[in-house]
């Protein structure tokens, strides 16, 4: 049974469709992601679901209530602002107790919610500052302090790391991470990056131009993508065209280049060209052994990047990326060089378009 | 007491142009008059907040003075006396009226620019934990904006308490004013005595020093918390 359901949620701003007939089901406890390039209705469908927007058309069912036309305070659901939002004439303790105050709890409620708020988030030191006087990270921990204190039923995060330095976004996402896992509250984090999405997420929902374009766990998303939006927005990906030689067994002819794959085309016909996708590091060295889908290619660039090496390959009349690990025994090929490599038939994913 | 004149009229008319300029930015910011007309107060605002002295006072005297145009229609056309009925334009309340016609757009040149910097995230962070909208007006956005208000108030306290010329051009020294009574003393046409005129002036700056001051610890409280 699902605890917060969207179906068939779509959204108009005049005549432009923000958002085109969205369906998701979350289970209690989930952490699910919306990723996607800025614009896509990634914000709006949040917003939607606050109740900040209504609906063109769809419902919003929230642990069976149709919550579509509620207002946003009698919903009871906790919103994280990228801007952090938290009310500057009032000390972190007053901003964690706002919402408990406005729902008129009894004072002593409000003290003790405040303080187990405050050391949820380890900002014992701070409890009398106002927000002026605190750093981004620290305020935006003020904020989820602030939205948990109400004890919504569901948690919304619209990029609330975006405007953190690198290392604050890292620690922050896991100290997220694992106040959601601890309290069990269902959460949905919208973002735009893509390693923040696979890495603290149960689910990531991919979207583009207001349509869901894949739903599934990291790793789902990660290693099957299904489009090739989505094989190209998440990780780097080598795309190409391929003609099927014989469905049955997956055999592919990419310009003369014949290539195996075990991944969906036996609903195709002899004669199709499909899209495939390889990603950069299924590929390696014949040397090492490898048998499978050996071709050969011309090394065309070499660039290091820290803890791999990326060596762009001309195979046919395609260039592919292939990335291997970086260590002291590993024998690169030089520029110019034609070398053999290889890649599993389960690394040859074909896309739908 | 030769400055409770002008304290009063300085005061009077520093919250009623406070009130009625508040209530015109507060309609073209976040209310919702259309914002079209938002450029058009602004610039009226920008020259009605300057437009003082002589030329003020003579643009009333020839529209609802005695012999004013507007005078004229409305008891001509309208069978409408205003004269008759009390009005007075060269009285205090008459005076009152032509500093408001400063100070309300002071006011809004003041508030437009600090109710823009209440964020739209505060009021839907307030609705999203239960607020209702009074509520989050009154434990957010006018605390927020209280030290605006407050500083604006000072400040057109101060502007009509240094007012000099609309007043003289309109009531010919009648109203005593402290401005006009430091102006007479010093000038001495009957009244001459220019060291009770110099203690009026520096009475009145110590006045206008502690009124900006007020403003400009006000101000910085704001600015502090909107940073
Ligand atoms: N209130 C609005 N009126 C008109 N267009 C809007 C409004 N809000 C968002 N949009 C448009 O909807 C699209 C999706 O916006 P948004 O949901 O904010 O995307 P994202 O959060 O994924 O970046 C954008 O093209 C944006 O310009
Ligand atoms: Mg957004």
């Amino acid at each position: 049974m699902s605890y917060l359901s969207l179906s068939n949620v779509t959204k108009q701003f005049g005549d432009t469709t923000v958002v085109d007939n969205f369906n998701l089901e979350i289970a209690k406890g989930e952490f699910v992601s919306f990723l996607g390039p800025s614009g896509c209705g990634k914000t709006t469908t949040l917003r939607m679901v606050a109740g900040f927007e209504t609906p063109s058309s769809g419902n919003i069912l929230l642990n069976g209530v149709d919550i579509t036309h509620n207002a946003p305070n009698q919903r009871n659901v906790g919103m994280i602002f990228q801007s952090y939002a938290l009310f500057p004439n009032m000390t972190v303790a007053q901003n964690i107790g706002f919402g408990l105050k406005v729902r008129k709890e009894a004072d002593d409620v409000v003290k003790q919610r405040v303080s187990e708020m405050i050391s949820l988030i380890h900002l014992e030191a701070h409890a009398n500052k106002y927000p002026y006087q605190l750093s981004g990270g620290q305020q935006q921990r003020v904020s989820l302090a602030r939205a948990l204190a109400i004890r919504p039923q569901v948690l919304l995060l619209d990029e609330p790391l975006s405007a953190l330095d690198a290392k604050i976004r890292v620690s922050l996402r896991s100290e997220i991470r694992s106040i959601q896992k601890t309290l069990g509250i269902t959460a949905i984090f919208v973002t735009h990056d893509q390693e923040e999405a696979l890495s603290i997420s149960d689910r990531v929902v991919v979207m583009n131009a207001g349509e869901i374009e894949q739903v599934g766990t990291p790793f789902e998303i990660y290693n099957f993508p299904k489009t090739r939006f989505v094989a190209n927005f998440v990780g780097s990906l080598n795309t190409a065209k391929a003609e099927i030689l014989d469905p049955a067994s997956g055999l592919l002819n990419m310009e003369g280049i014949q290539l195996q794959t075990d991944d969906g085309t036996k609903n195709r016909k002899k004669g199709d060209t499909v899209t495939f996708a390889i990603r950069p590091e299924r590929f390696s060295f014949v040397s090492e052994g490898k048998k499978e889908n050996v071709v050969e290619g011309r090394v065309v660039n070499i660039t290091f990047l820290g803890s791999v090496v990326r060596i762009q390959l001309q195979i046919g009349k395609t260039n592919f990326n292939m990335d291997t690990f970086n260590r002291p025994s590993l024998e690169l090929p030089k520029i110019g060089d034609s070398c053999q490599v290889s890649c599993s038939k389960k690394a040859v994913l074909i896309l739908e378009d | 007491m030769l400055i409770e004149l002008s304290i009063q009229i300085s005061a009077i008319t520093a919250l009623g142009g406070g009130i009625l300029g508040f209530l015109l930015a507060y309609s073209v910011t976040v209310g919702g008059l259309p914002k079209s007309l938002r450029p058009i107060l602004m610039t009226f605002s920008g020259v009605a907040s300057n437009f003082a002295g002589v030329p003020l006072a003579f643009a009333f005297v020839a529209t609802i003075g005695r012999q004013g145009f507007i005078t004229h229609i409305l008891r001509d056309y309208l069978g409408v006396d205003v004269y008759s009925a009390g009005f007075n334009l060269y009285s205090f309340a008459g005076l009152s009226l032509v500093y408001m016609y400063f100070q309300f757009p002071l006011m809004v040149l003041i508030m437009a620019p600090a109710l823009d910097g209440l964020k739209r995230e505060w009021r839907e962070a307030a609705e999203n934990l239960g607020a209702s909208s009074t509520q989050y007006w009154l434990k957010v956005a006018l605390p927020v904006l209280l030290p605006s208000i407050l500083g604006a108030m000072i400040l057109l306290f101060g502007n009509a308490f240094g007012a000099y010329a609309t007043a003289y051009a309109l009531t010919g020294g009648r109203i005593g004013i402290v401005t006009i009574q430091i102006g007479a003393q010093i000038r001495g046409d009957v009244l001459y005595n220019p060291g009770l005129g110099y203690a009026m002036a520096v009475g009145m700056v110590i006045i206008m020093a502690i009124s900006l001051a007020g403003y400009s610890w006000l101000q910085a409280k704001t600015e502090r918390w909107l940073r």
